[in-house]
């Protein structure tokens, strides 16, 4: 019994590393192998939980300057653990200019041309409302000169 | 006793174990509002009083000099070492006030340098860098040996410039984590102006257009690093540097900024979705005008590097 219990204690605090690994920077790497051969710009760690007076998680938003003529891509990873997958979106103010999530289907990035430099918002949650993590990475697939935005 | 023993390990063990994900990340953010998208009420002579909430959310907002660097090399001018700040310079800066404002400077540099894949100059901008980062106990997320590596060859530059811009933003990260955010607010300007810097140098060799236009497209950041910087103007020297923004504002005033509204497109491209906003800015100003701008550019950061 008392070898039983040690081999459950050991084990227990052996294997909480690897749930930290599940969200950290392990998954940022993931991430950043996801980003492809575009150039990298900055970073997103997001972690939605509940608080014991809450039902449902709500959502994490960054500020983002993005510039005119610049085409970026955002990408997502998924915690291991996550129930479901993250919503990325993007926002001008109240207004959402682009998400992962088309038509019921959750891609696992978005590509946006830019056509105004200013601060946008990028907005992550989860459909149901789960607990999760996720790391996310902006960066810059092209730029386009003034007479290439005719597109 | 040995029993106990075990049992009170079960029980450390079991509560890391269910509390363990609250280590999923170290950037955990309210889901509040308060976002910063620099409404009217904000652009005001006044200085604000900012919290450090806020004032991370601001410093997040000044784009990086990945961006600028990426049109440089498109404009078709020479790469010229002269135009940048020499590392030797590093041992002037001995307050951390110019450390600060001179990491963001070599920062912008190096962007410059690995846009143009000259590996031969990199390792001292690297070493400028570590040097500065030190000076102000930040140099811990710089890992000199391995960018000196990525270095030696220039296979490996992508790898190079992803991993100087990761080890700045974590940096940018803790800085402002330990209510340092007087500090990063001086990076991301030093950064910001040497940006401008490099681009006026490259606009004035060749005039280029898309240069030119993202120069003067800055009008809509000197308010935020306004409101950055004159958050901290009670301390030594921001208020000297404030005036300085002050005066680029004034040369950013008679730029104007139009948008019109086209059609958004949707295109589903290789198993990615490409979004193509519908709002189109365009940037009006006159040779002037830019020439002032680059002219007080010139003067800010001559002041920075001296």
């Amino acid at each position: 019994m008392k070898k039983l219990l040690f081999i459950i204690t050991i084990s227990l605090l052996f294997f909480q590393p690897a749930l930290h690994a599940q969200c950290g920077e392990a998954l940022k790497k993931t991430a950043l192998q996801e980003m492809g051969d575009a150039q990298y710009i900055k970073d997103f760690s997001i972690l939605l939980e509940k608080s014991p007076t809450e039902a449902k998680t709500g959502m994490i938003r960054f500020n983002v300057l993005l510039n005119s003529r610049n085409h970026y891509k955002f990408n997502v990873v998924n915690g291991s653990m996550n129930a479901d997958d993250i919503v990325m979106q993007l926002y001008d103010k109240d207004e959402l200019l682009s998400s992962n999530l088309d038509s019921g289907k959750k891609y696992k990035s978005f590509e946006f041309i830019c056509r105004a430099t200013k601060v946008y918002q990028l907005v992550f949650s989860f459909t149901g409302g789960q607990e999760g993590c996720a790391e996310a990475v902006l960066s810059l697939v092209k730029q386009y000169s003034e007479g290439q935005m005719g597109l | 006793m040995y029993k106990n023993f075990i049992f009170s390990l079960l029980i450390i063990a079991s509560v890391q174990l269910f509390t363990g994900c609250s280590g999923c990340s170290d950037n955990k953010k309210s889901s509040s509002g308060d976002a910063l998208t620099l409404p009217d009420s904000l652009i005001t002579d006044a200085p604000l009083k900012l919290s450090e909430e806020i004032m991370n959310e601001v410093i997040g907002n000044i784009s990086s000099p990945v961006e600028m660097a990426g049109l440089f090399k498109s404009s078709g001018v020479e790469f010229t070492q002269r135009i940048l700040n020499n590392p030797d310079n590093v041992s002037n800066y001995v307050t951390s006030y110019k450390r600060a404002l001179n990491l963001g400077v070599y920062s912008a540099d190096l962007g410059y340098i690995n846009t143009f894949d000259k590996n031969n100059v990199v390792v001292s901008y690297l070493l400028a860098v570590k040097n500065l980062a030190d000076g102000i106990r930040v140099g811990q997320f710089f890992d000199f040996n391995q960018l000196s590596r990525l270095a030696s060859s220039s296979a490996n530059l992508d790898s190079l410039m992803e991993l100087s811009v990761t080890s700045f933003n974590k940096m940018d990260s803790y800085l402002r984590e330990q209510n340092r955010s007087n500090v990063s607010s001086l990076i991301v300007t030093g950064a910001w102006i040497e940006g401008l810097y490099l681009s006026s140098a490259i606009v004035r060799e060749s005039g280029d257009e898309e240069l030119s236009n993202r120069i003067a497209e800055q009008k809509n950041v000197i308010n935020i690093l306004e409101i950055i910087l004159s958050n901290y103007v009670s301390e030594p020297n921001f208020a000297d540097l404030v005036a300085d923004v002050e005066e680029l504002k004034k040369a950013y005033a008679p730029i104007k900024i139009t948008t019109e509204l086209g059609e958004p497109q949707r295109i589903e491209k290789d198993g990615s979705l490409i979004f193509i906003q519908a709002e189109i800015s365009t940037v009006h100003y006159t040779k002037e005008d830019l020439n002032n701008i680059m002219n007080v550019i010139e003067k800010i950061r001559n002041k920075i590097v001296a």
